[in-house]
């Protein structure tokens, strides 16, 4: 499965992901204490030239993941038009546009491993509470391996109804692909117990 | 064989499912490297393989395997028995190659250092050192077999279940899988209801309706059980087919 | 039920979730395409019941957040978690969401299998979830709950159509499979 890292290396893809998880919060918290329309300006500028520093390339890729707000900005203006003045609608939108390509900067630039590995270490005071780490872990590895499997799977379901039927298809297909996923289920635990299952893992 | 413990020893095995007897009185024992379980669809014949696996908890009796009471005591079974499935798809767990042939290992715990260094082993073994990385889904089924395969052999059992791995195969595919298996040094126990791909097998068992019908040297059975196949095939009648 | 089991089932579940949004939309009632993610949320409840409904979407939840593209569109990542992302308060209460449904179907076990998986559907795929999402909208738009409620009114109609198809699948499938359908074992 891809994951929504970029491609293109960047400076921050080596920096810690623990550091820039904090950093995305701080900031994050920041931009919501601070309403005011030049300060949001400036965080807009300076997030969008940390896009376009890695080159075009990144600051495209960036500003597509972004793009599905547009509703909600259009919205806010429109709102604030007739209501409070634009001023304030378009600091709520800039303030929603920065922090959301804030955030999706730090997607784009830590590994699917080193997100994980956060995870793992904040988890770990809890496995004595019996949070199973090794199961979660193991649940987050069948998902990635799963989900194409399965979509393609869905994807068949759905030519086997259309080659026997002139509609598109329906709701109906849904349960077989349920049943599927389902036996898939029970022999993926088979082979987990062909191989020594979840519980032995924790006596090592 | 001069060893005191047997390597496959079923032990009067009986299963019965929601009342119904699947499994009636196996017992066989074998030393032999080379074993055929043939049987028609629905004979028993795939359940026999998850009980040899340790992964079907039985009604009565036991299966051993070098010693390994293989559905109690499953770490030991670990490195005893390894089972390959029809489909590898319901076999792989990870969704890449390394991951996929890593975890066996670390089931069987060996140290990070080992685990990592058994899997360069094995994948260079088979001249897929490229593989490392690979993700499944990009994988043909031939190959994701082979993936099976690979991470069953990295733990190296005493004894290998083949659950008919070749069907769906393509012929080149199918015979390359067929050399891999010939080579190696664990037993094979192949499970098919085709008795032409158990060719230059030591032994053979016929499993019909859930007790064994024939046992014996594997030419013999698999003359036998294709006679009477072709008898029932004989006939128009697909009420004779069982599901 | 073995600890393998219930880790894989969990884990297919949520792969479920993932698929519906990649197959190409189905086409549900009246005609309507609509992408099934969020029936995908209901069916977790309704099928696996309140602990494993409410931990498969988790999981996807997790996932989605960690960076994988497994919301329909190959949307994912950590923007969507973003205390200004309108529809953060979808996301956060998908897991809610199942887990109420779950309950709720569980509690129902006198009705026939449908009707009780389609009101579950409805109090803990809908309110539920539209309870979180309205709060996180309004926050993220910095408007009034009424009229972050207003925003959303659209999508609900869809989403009734939704709660009554994981009625009639989960019936189905229970026909099909009772052993798989946790919520009524």
């Amino acid at each position: 499965m891809i994951s929504l890292t970029s491609p293109v290396r960047t400076r921050a893809h080596g920096w810690p992901a623990g550091a820039k998880l904090l950093g995305l919060c701080v900031a994050s918290v920041v931009l919501f204490a601070a309403p005011y329309l030049a300060f949001q300006i400036a965080a807009a500028l300076a997030v969008w030239v940390a896009y376009a520093l890695p080159g075009w390339l990144f600051f495209w890729y960036g500003v597509r993941r972004i793009w599905p707000l547009w509703p909600f900005v259009v919205l806010l203006l429109i709102w604030h038009l007739f209501t409070a003045g634009v001023g304030e609608g378009a600091v709520i939108a800039l303030r929603m546009v920065t922090a959301v390509a804030l955030a999706n900067l730090v997607t784009m630039t830590t590994s699917l491993e080193a997100m994980m590995a956060v995870i793992n270490r904040r988890l770990r005071p809890f496995a004595r509470l019996g949070v199973n780490l090794r199961a979660i872990e193991l649940a987050a590895a069948m998902v990635i391996r799963f989900t194409p499997v399965l979509a393609g799977k869905g994807t068949a379901l759905s030519l086997a109804w259309r080659a026997r039927s002139s509609r598109r298809a329906g709701w109906r297909v849904i349960v077989p692909f349920m049943v599927l996923a389902l036996d898939d289920a029970d022999h993926v635990a088979e082979a987990l117990r062909a191989r020594g299952g979840i519980g032995l893992d924790n006596k090592i | 064989m001069p060893s005191q413990t047997v390597l496959l020893s079923v032990d009067a095995v009986d299963l019965r499912i929601d009342g119904r007897d699947v499994l009636q009185g196996i017992s066989y024992v074998s030393d032999v490297r080379r074993v055929a379980v043939l049987g028609r669809n629905g004979s028993g014949k795939t359940t026999l393989a998850r009980v040899m696996a340790g992964l079907q908890p039985v009604t009565g009796g036991a299966v051993r395997i070098a010693g390994v009471d293989v559905a109690q005591d499953r770490r030991g079974a670990l490195a005893a028995v390894g089972i390959l499935f029809q489909n590898p798809d319901h076999q792989i767990i990870f969704p890449t190659v390394g991951e996929e042939l890593s975890f066996g290992l670390k089931q069987m715990g060996l140290p990070k250092a080992e685990v990592a260094a058994r899997v360069v082993q094995t994948l260079a073994q088979f001249g897929k050192t490229a593989w490392q990385d690979a993700a499944i889904h990009r994988l043909s089924q031939g190959q994701r077999q082979l993936v099976c395969l690979m991470a069953i052999l990295a733990m190296a059992p005493k004894l290998i279940i083949l659950d008919e791995p070749f069907a769906g195969l393509d012929i080149p595919t199918a015979m390359h899988l067929t050399r891999v298996l010939e080579a190696t040094e664990a037993a094979l126990v192949h499970i098919t209801h085709d008795p032409r791909v158990i060719a230059g097998y030591d032994h053979a068992l016929w499993i019909e309706g859930g007790r064994v019908e024939m046992q014996g040297p594997a030419a013999e059975v698999a003359a036998a059980f294709r006679q009477a196949m072709e008898q029932l095939g004989a006939r128009d009648d697909l009420t004779h087919l069982s599901g | 039920m073995s600890t393998e089991r219930n880790v894989a089932q969990i884990a297919l579940f949520t792969a479920l979730i993932a698929a519906l949004g990649l197959i190409p939309q189905l086409t549900l009632a009246f005609g309507v395409p609509i992408t099934a993610q969020s029936l995908g949320i209901m069916l977790c409840g309704t099928v696996l019941g309140a602990r494993r409904g409410g931990l498969a979407a988790l999981l996807f939840v997790a996932l989605v957040a960690l960076g994988l593209p497994l919301l329909s569109g190959g949307r994912g990542g950590l923007g969507l978690f973003s205390p200004s992302s309108p529809t953060v308060g979808f996301l956060v209460g998908f897991p809610v969401s199942a887990f109420c449904t779950g309950l709720i179907t569980e509690r129902l076990r006198r009705l026939p299998t449908a009707p009780a998986a389609g009101i579950a559907a409805v109090i803990g795929g809908i309110c539920v979830l539209y309870a979180f999402g309205i709060v996180g909208m309004s926050v993220a738009l910095e408007r009034s709950l009424g009229e972050a409620a207003l925003l959303v009114t659209a999508f609900i109609p869809g989403d009734m159509i939704k709660a009554v198809l994981a009625g009639l699948i989960t019936a189905a499938l229970y026909r099909a499979r009772p052993d798989s359908v946790w919520s009524r074992a």
